[in-house]
């Protein structure tokens, strides 16, 4: 995971507002840079209100050809929407079938946001398609597009999402090991972090151990934060001693802590000996 | 170590026309552990340098007591990036004189990171010195800060706000310490809590201190 997506900055105008204020402004339809803050504000304050889920659904119906130039355009508030929806929990199931239909957007940013909040949404609908999307491989999926640093698909989010989706049956696998060998590590990153979710093989955590080591920061942090997000505890010493802030650290360590109790845990159990390990570790790093 | 070597370290960091060669440089000082490129090493902490500044703040805690009037003269309001590196420092010297800024940074500043180092730092403060009224005193107000910290926005801070509670319990008196331990429970069973590593912290702190908490 590129370190930082997670957190999206505050889009335009930064100001506090209401719950009812965000609702309000998502309503007004012929002001899209109103209607970009507000879907933002709903996903990052997690609201519950009746009226969130189904108003960012228009928000993402509202989308169409994208007009470079035209500032914050209606493509924006969708992809914004779609974050959002990502961020909602069990209401924003309701509004899969809609995040379904972006995914073949023409616009690559809508997908990617798409493919997210499928998979923080754990759709198992969207196994087949986000399958499909990726099924071209590394040379045709992943190639770079000419004349932007984009790939052809946005394979990160795609693959993350199978990962965190979780259906491990063998032709999702199939399409998604030969990114292990995809020329950009964090493409290679995506790759092993899904299918350690997906499969709890120790080769693919080794994979992403060693990228721990590698010479960019950017690709450390991204190794950090999918090894976190698929609990693998046997990192612990070598998260510990990476090169990168403790910051990330921090959040990598508790996704060890976590993710293996996730569905399966007793959340009144006092921690156990391995557990206390970890918090051990995070003690250190404040 | 002779003054005139700590001098060729201080001037070394002066030179250093690099960052490669400031983070050299500034290790090299920091190694030396001497009051008196304390100065020095607070001058890093503004150069917007991550490497040098953690060397820095390593360099600084390992001097310890000698180093922090140094810091505490020149902590920087209007610098961001080197007031939060001199709050980690004061946090790990854990000198009483430091108190303050530390309060002052897990209520107000807007770097989770610096308020989880000040909210680690409240609780690992050097007491033993001060005359017993004045020792609980401080450990109370530390425990003030701490409880509000509990109340902090980020999962992390809230983690180091569940450290420092317990590293700090066994400065209280009884009655303080029952409001430390209300604290630790607020953690533990807080139903709005999104990180359940908090709780396990906040758990496991209660453990430690032979607490009963569910």
């Amino acid at each position: 995971m590129a370190a930082g997506t997670a957190d999206q900055p505050i889009p335009g105008n930064g100001d506090p507002i209401s719950e009812e204020e965000a609702l309000r402004r998502l309503r007004l339809t012929d002001d899209p840079s109103a209607q970009y803050y507000a879907a933002w504000w709903l996903g990052r304050n997690r609201s519950s209100h009746p009226d969130a889920v189904p108003l960012l659904q228009e928000a993402l119906r509202q989308r169409r050809p994208r007009d470079p130039g035209a500032g914050v355009e209606e493509n924006a508030v969708a992809r914004n929407a779609a974050r959002a929806l990502g961020k909602l929990g069990a209401p924003a199931r309701a509004a899969i079938p809609d995040l379904l239909a972006t995914l073949d957007d023409d616009d690559h940013g809508l997908r990617e946001a798409a493919a997210r909040a499928l998979g923080e949404l754990r759709a198992e609908d969207a196994v087949e398609p986000l399958r499909r999307r990726l099924a071209s491989g590394p040379a045709v999926a992943g190639a770079q597009q000419p004349g932007t640093p984009r790939l052809q698909e946005p394979c990160e989010a795609l693959l993350e999402a199978l990962g965190d989706i979780g259906v491990a049956d063998p032709p999702v696998l199939a399409v998604i090991e030969p990114f292990v060998g995809h020329e950009r590590p964090l493409i290679r990153s995506a790759a092993c972090r899904a299918l350690l979710q997906l499969t709890a093989e120790p080769r693919w955590g080794d994979q992403l151990v060693a990228l721990l080591t590698h010479q960019q920061l950017q690709v450390r942090r991204a190794a950090l934060m999918d090894l976190g997000a698929a609990g693998w505890r046997q990192a612990l010493e070598p998260i510990a001693a990476t090169l990168a802030e403790n910051s990330l650290k921090l959040i990598a360590l508790r996704g060890l802590v976590e993710q293996p109790a996730a569905g399966a845990g007793q959340p009144e159990a006092a921690p156990d000996p391995a557990t206390v390990a970890v918090l051990d570790v995070m003690d250190a790093l404040l | 170590m002779i003054n005139t070597d700590v001098m060729a370290l201080v001037e070394a960091v002066q030179r250093a026309d690099s960052a490669l060669g400031l983070l050299q440089a500034t290790q090299a000082l920091a190694a030396a552990a001497h009051p008196d490129g304390a100065a020095c090493l607070v001058e890093v902490l503004g150069f917007n340098n991550p490497g040098a500044a953690v060397a820095a703040v390593d360099g600084l805690i390992a001097i310890g007591e000698p180093a922090v009037d140094t810091i505490l003269t020149n902590i920087d309001g209007y610098n961001y990036g080197a007031r939060a590196w001199a709050v980690r420092a004061l946090a790990g010297i854990g000198d009483v004189r430091g108190l303050e800024v530390l309060e002052d940074a897990l209520g107000k500043d807007i770097g989770p990171s610096v308020r989880r180092a000040a909210a680690r730092g409240l609780g690992q403060l050097r007491l033993e010195n001060l005359a017993a009224p004045v020792r609980q005193a401080t450990a109370e107000r530390c425990l003030q800060a701490l409880v509000e910290g509990c109340r902090d926005g980020e999962w992390v801070v809230r983690y180091a706000v569940a450290v420092g509670l317990e590293s700090l319990a066994p400065e209280l008196h009884p009655e303080p310490q029952q409001r430390l331990h209300a604290a630790l429970l607020g953690l533990r069973h807080n139903p709005e809590e999104e990180a359940p590593v908090v709780s396990l912290r906040a758990a496991l702190a209660l453990q430690r201190l032979g607490v009963s908490h569910g």
